[in-house]
């Protein structure tokens, strides 16, 4: 047996609502989409996929070092081509033997590493962490644009996990052309054939619950949602209750989340108590994949999926990149990219250096301690999240480095600060870049924490690394 | 040792010139700094050149000190170019000034340029940036602006430091850069003004910012041996002092002083043998109106703290009891980076022969030049001293 040990989500603060596309546009495409959360212009699959897989750790009390089997799941990766498990998996502090396994080119990809998942702690894996993450792109007049959300969920699986799963089924059949993404496309495409579409839909969903061994009855049913209408009125053939899949449904208020639909709406199934939950993905090609889930005793889950920053659609369009021209060409200050590699353990995982003479803090750790002048190795020692803002700023247009214009173009203003952070008494400051809040709100003193997002892309390569909020309060 | 001493100084015009090069620029300030010395000086008599410059656009970016020299013919004079960020050409004075003092050479150029308007303003940006720490400060999403926006942040916090105070040194220098007809913004700015400009990194404002500039200065440093040929009424180097620091802010214990500056300002006043109170007029580096600021507290000129209100009371004005950047500054003056720290030298130079027009400093006899490097991780001061009938009594 599988079961769930620990559940977590992730949706970025930003939100949208049907009426500010209805004022831009005289219509609104997306049925039963009354909101939907909106990816920052730093942010990307991977970034959320770090943010649900930290609170997932965080909330399961999961050492990362007891994770021997990765699955990450989205249909849009940021790149279309390189492992991005390896970044993941150093930005959580995995280790490198770990397994590590990519599913993509569906809205099935979440479901797909589950499934694998399940199959590897089956075959003998410890604990595996799946992690489904996705924010879809149309065209701004289509439908799927319109109802495209972002968010991530993660889960991690043992075999003696509390919430566990007693059931499975996949369906597949041919129906090409339902929803689909072009080589070096940015954004996905229907032909938009009403009937055929939803028959694929419908079908696969319909083929995978009759694959279940046994008959269930559900008290929630988490369903694919590309909008807010297909997964009520494709699946009252296959038995399951409207009311079913409104307790698990997420779509209303946070869009399509590709992927991580079917995930997120487990996770809120389960945070709010189900004790039978079945769960149904769709991807187009098409298929489908079921699981039933059994939540007697309740499973350790954080559920984020309030978002308090409401954006106008110009500045939607702003964070999605759609009306900014891109970042100017080069000059000087450049970062080569083996230099950003030998910083990942500072950027990702914030790891300082203790001086083994005089046990005062360095960042980064390298060069003549600052207290001692001691010139030598460092013991590394890895900062806490939370740190205090000793200086700030707030750059403005015009006070950005060039390789900045483009992200203050698409989210404007940002704050950069000088944080400190303390180990057993000793101090240490790294410069960093706010995210996720009004720059002008973060003050001298403030609490922060950190977290990993975009830096800048050069070369086609882009840099993550660690950036500050200020501390939740939640 | 030698005593070295300043003969002649002399700058081009500071701005953005388009039918200018780099080499014309140098030429220009080469020639003022030859037709200054007082008894005359043929550009064969020099030993020796340093060239201060950062290199910003690359487009000489090796050997681009031989590039001026050699132009201005200097035919196979030992050339050095010298960079240390904005204090490029503050330390080719200093490298002159060593080269008299060892005896090695008896007439030394020192001098600097740069040339940073022939590029898009985004080109611009990405070279301002080289000189604050690459790998983390500037990857926080800041250029210098940014980073003494920080410093000035905190200046603020601490000791109650207004957005007023910043503001007045714009004013004043400005005002004293009205009167300088080789300033780049050679004009009057009120308060006003200077309060509600565009905000370019909060606190600090668009007035609170130096410009990007094309310029060169150069300086000639003689040995005492050879001083009465060039003139009768000499100006010692009295005072020379250097230091440097982490290169980003975040490295360094506190965020509102420089303790390069503050090694420099010590050893210069030691060397000397005087103190702040000595002196007639300073040249301070005000890339930023925090950074001038700074520069009272870390050169000695007030408490900590009290740099806010010692612009305020107006003591630093033309007329006040210590008159800083009269040039008008890298505010008004302009910040041509490599050419900086060797045109502080020309407005000494002119403060010390009476020939500062308009913002002369009565009587003036001794002054203090302070050029920085990035946020502070190079700094260097030099005290300059009249000797003479007219000069200070020894």
């Amino acid at each position: 047996m599988t079961g769930i040990s620990a559940i977590g989500t992730y949706t970025p603060r930003f939100r949208i609502t049907a009426e500010e596309f209805s004022d831009a546009w005289g219509q609104f495409q997306a049925s039963g989409v009354n909101q939907k959360a909106v990816a920052a212009a730093d942010e990307d699959a991977l970034t959320m996929a770090y943010e649900a897989a930290t609170r997932t750790l965080e909330v399961g009390d999961v050492d990362p070092e007891s994770i021997d089997w990765l699955g990450f799941g989205t249909s849009r990766p940021p790149v279309a081509e390189e492992d991005l498990t390896a970044r993941l998996g150093a930005m959580i502090a995995l280790e490198s033997e770990t397994s590590r396994h990519v599913f993509t080119s569906s809205t099935r990809a979440g479901t797909r590493a589950l499934w694998a998942g399940m199959d590897a702690v089956q075959a003998g894996a410890e604990r595996a962490l799946i992690v489904a993450a996705d924010a879809p792109r149309g065209e701004p007049d289509d439908a799927i644009d319109h109802a495209a959300g972002a968010g991530a969920a993660a889960f991690v699986l043992e075999c003696d996990g509390p919430a566990r799963i007693v059931d499975r089924a996949e369906y597949a059949r041919a129906f090409p052309g339902t929803r689909f993404r072009e080589s070096g496309s940015e954004t996905i495409d229907e032909l938009g054939v009403t009937q055929y579409d939803r028959r694929a839909f419908t079908e696969t969903i319909g083929g995978a619950i009759d694959g279940l061994k046994e008959t269930w009855s559900p008290s929630a049913a988490a369903i694919q949602a590309p909008d807010g209408k297909l997964p009520y009125r494709s699946s009252g053939p296959v038995g399951v209750e409207t009311d079913d899949i409104r307790a698990a449904t997420t779509v209303h208020d946070l869009g399509d989340l590709g992927a991580a639909s079917v995930p997120i709406s487990v996770a809120k199934a389960l945070e709010n108590g189900y004790e039978t939950i079945l769960a149904v993905s769709h991807g187009s090609g098409a298929g489908a994949d079921a699981f039933v889930i059994e939540n007697p005793s309740g499973v350790p889950t954080t559920l984020d999926l309030g978002g308090e920053t409401p954006l106008s659609y110009a500045a939607y369009l702003r964070q999605r990149g759609v009306v900014t021209s891109g970042p100017p060409s080069g000059g000087g200050a450049y970062v080569s990219v083996p230099a950003w590699q030998r910083s990942i353990p500072q950027r990702y995982r914030r790891e300082a250096g203790r001086c083994p003479e005089c046990g005062s803090l360095e960042f980064p750790p390298e060069g003549a301690c600052r207290s001692c002048n001691f010139l030598g190795e460092y013991d590394p020692v890895q900062l806490p999240r939370e740190g205090t803002i000793e200086a700030v700023t707030t750059i403005s247009q015009g006070g950005a480095p060039p390789e900045f214009a483009e992200q203050q173009a698409q989210s404007g203003d940002y704050a950069a600060a000088i944080v400190a952070f303390e180990v057993s008494g000793e101090r240490v400051c790294l410069p960093a870049m706010g995210t996720d809040a009004d720059p002008s709100t973060l003050e001298v003193g403030d609490r922060v924490e950190t977290t990993i997002r975009r830096i800048y892309t050069q070369e086609g390569v882009t840099r993550y690394g660690f950036k500050i909020r200020p501390l939740e309060t939640a | 040792m030698s005593d070295a001493y300043l003969v002649g100084a002399g700058q081009s015009d500071y701005g953005a010139f388009p039918e200018e090069s780099y080499r014309s620029l140098f030429r220009t300030a080469f020639e003022s700094a030859l037709e200054s010395v007082p008894k005359g000086l043929e550009k064969s008599a020099i030993d020796e050149a340093f060239v201060g410059t950062l290199g910003v656009g690359g487009r000489q970016l090796g050997l681009s000190g031989p590039a001026v020299t050699e132009h201005v013919g200097l035919e196979g004079v030992p050339c050095t170019r010298v960079e240390n960020a904005c204090a490029a050409s503050g330390f080719s004075v200093r490298s002159a000034v060593q080269a008299v003092k060892s005896g090695m050479a008896d007439v030394v150029l020192a001098s600097g340029f740069e040339v940073m308007s022939d590029m898009s303003s985004d080109a611009t940006k990405y070279w301002l940036g080289v000189s604050g720490e690459t790998e983390w400060e500037r990857l926080s999403g800041t250029t210098f602006s940014g980073v003494y926006a920080q410093m000035a942040s905190v200046h603020m916090e601490r000791y109650g430091t207004t957005r007023e105070q910043l503001s007045r040194v714009a004013v004043k220098n400005h005002s004293n850069g009205a009167k300088n007809p080789h300033a780049q913004l050679g004009f009057e700015c009120s308060l006003e003004d200077a309060m509600e400009a565009p905000v370019v990194a909060d606190p600090l404002n668009l007035y609170h910012c130096c410009p990007t500039s094309d310029g060169a200065a150069c300086a000639l440093i003689v040995s005492e041996d050879v001083v009465s040929e060039y003139t009768d009424e000499p100006i010692r180097v009295a005072g020379v002092g250097a230091g440097s620091d982490s290169v980003g802010l975040f490295e360094r214990e506190e965020y509102t002083r420089v303790p390069a500056s503050e090694r420099a300002a010590d050893a210069a006043y030691q060397t000397a043998g005087v103190g702040p109170d000595d002196l007639d007029f300073a040249e301070v580096h005000d890339c930023f109106a925090i950074a001038e600021l700074l520069a009272y507290e870390d050169l000695g000129f007030c408490e900590r703290g009290e740099a806010g209100s010692l612009v305020e009371a107006g003591t630093t004005e033309l007329g006040g009891e210590l008159p800083v950047n009269t040039s008008g500054g890298l505010k008004s003056k302009g910040h041509p980076i490599g050419a900086t720290g060797a045109g502080q030298v020309v407005e000494a130079y002119k403060q010390l022969t009476g020939t500062a027009g308009e913002r002369q400093v009565e009587g003036a006899t001794r002054g203090l030049t302070h050029n920085v490097g990035g946020s502070g991780g190079a700094a260097v001061v030099h005290i300059f001293e009249k000797e003479g009938e007219s000069g200070v009594q020894a």
